[in-house]
């Protein structure tokens, strides 16, 4: 049973076996009161968020709440990566457009083409018109890169606008780890592909 | 062991527990190998920016094993990004090097190739030559090398009017009606390849087919992904969106 435990706490990124028989042995000896609820929490959490229907974001309802804003920009649309990466936009304040979240990115080496990506969820929400412009927020590595190129080609064959958040983000940086004026400043000064 | 400020490019990176990295590099005097690139994601490691591929860097790391300890990395020169297709093309190099490299073996004549071939995309963009090129030193550099001057069953030089059956295990040989299990391939198109001058576009369409064919041999079944959105990527600019 406590193998058990350990075994599932080594499913959290960061935590290897050592870490996790701490864990395991903290809450069994010292929290188990902290250790239920966390339990309940994530039991609430499988049964209650799943993804949002239209940018695939983490969502209790089948549109999460910036989807289903009636202030957001709808003829903006930014991709992201990941949630994260969506969540660390949104701290930075600036903009008021929509998302889409890609839920990865292309990286041939990992075996992770276009078809590994929801790009024909992104494809159908640039048919039905209204966005505008697409802004492209992948992540500044070679993988963000390639993924912006591939995504503002497929947006370029419709007509969209496309363009690309800034340099100021350092080259090779990820979006979830860098500070919010940076941020700002890349999703102010994005530029045309 | 430490290594001091040896110069290497990144093949390749993937997430290591919460901020870390393990990146793939390619050192020109000790090959292919891993390294743990602690805390790299953490903005005051001073990696994050520098740990890219296609740019030269000047590595030290410290430790045996499979996996020693990237201790730093400096950028030899400004950031040169490579956009669109010459990425896809660059993402192809990486691949082949990822796949049919072992680690620590050092391949200092291959490394400057691959030197090159990043050069050549930057200056002149995608194109065909550049990977065929590449291919071709990266099998000789592996002890595989093409046979392109000569008929390996009639000893004789590659005429450049004939056409040859190429068996990818042996070399060309005169296609006089015999079926043989290979790929045709003219001489012209056979000394071309040896020239490294691929000008032509029977010697492009014919070599691309051969290069394919000869490394298929060597990466067994599992395609090139890189090759994959290369050609998806063809397929999308040809891809008409008007309705039938
Ligand atoms: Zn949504």
């Amino acid at each position: 049973m406590i193998e058990g435990l350990k075994q599932a706490l080594c499913k959290l990124p960061g935590v290897g076996p050592r870490t996790a028989q701490r864990m395991a042995f903290h809450l069994l000896e010292r929290d188990r009161e902290g250790a239920r609820h966390i339990a309940e929490a994530l039991t609430s959490a499988l049964q209650n968020i799943t993804n949002c229907t239209r940018c695939n974001n983490f969502s209790e309802q089948e549109l999460c709440p910036i989807c289903a804003s009636a202030r957001r920009k709808a003829e903006q649309l930014c991709v992201v990566e990941s949630p994260a990466d969506l969540e660390a936009i949104e701290k930075a304040g600036v903009y008021q457009g929509m998302y889409f979240v890609l839920m990865g990115r292309l990286s041939p080496l990992d075996g992770v083409g276009p078809d590994d990506l929801r790009l024909e969820q992104l494809e159908q929400r640039l048919a039905e018109g209204g966005v505008q412009e697409l802004i492209l927020a992948t992540n500044l590595t070679v993988e963000g890169e390639a993924t912006a190129h591939y995504i503002g080609e497929l947006a370029q064959k419709r007509g969209v606008e496309v363009t690309r958040i800034a340099q100021g983000v350092p080259v090779g940086g990820e979006l979830e780890y860098i500070d919010r004026n940076t941020l700002a400043h890349a999703i102010s000064g994005r530029h045309k592909l | 062991m430490r290594v001091d400020r040896e110069i290497g490019y990144i093949l390749h990176t993937r997430n290591y527990r919460e901020t870390s990295l393990i990146v793939e590099v390619f050192a020109r005097r000790h090959g292919r190998l891993g390294l743990i690139a602690k805390g790299a994601k953490r903005q005051k490691s001073g990696m994050v920016g520098i740990l890219n591929s296609f740019h030269p860097l000047l590595l030290s790391w410290s430790g045996r094993g499979e996996l020693a300890t990237l201790t730093n990395a400096e950028s030899v020169s400004a950031y040169d990004r490579l956009a669109g297709d010459t990425l896809y093309c660059a993402f192809y190099l990486n691949e082949l090097l990822m796949r049919l490299l072992h680690r620590h073996d050092a391949h200092e004549t291959l490394f400057d190739s691959y030197q090159e071939a990043l050069a050549t995309l930057r200056t002149q963009g995608a194109g065909e030559p550049v990977l065929r090129i590449f291919e071709k030193r990266l099998l000789q550099e592996l002890g595989y090398a093409l046979v392109l001057d000569h008929d390996v069953e009639r000893a004789q030089s590659i005429d450049p009017e004939a056409l040859y059956q190429y068996v990818p295990e042996r070399g060309p040989i005169q296609a006089n009606g015999k079926q043989r299990h290979g790929i045709e391939v003219h001489g012209t198109s056979l000394l071309d390849l040896d020239r490294e001058e691929l000008e032509n576009p029977r010697s492009r369409r014919e070599t691309k087919r051969l290069m394919r064919a000869v490394l298929a041999r060597h990466l067994g079944d599992k395609p090139l992904q890189s090759r994959l959105l290369l050609q998806q990527v063809f397929k999308l600019r040809a891809d008409d969106l008007s309705p039938e």
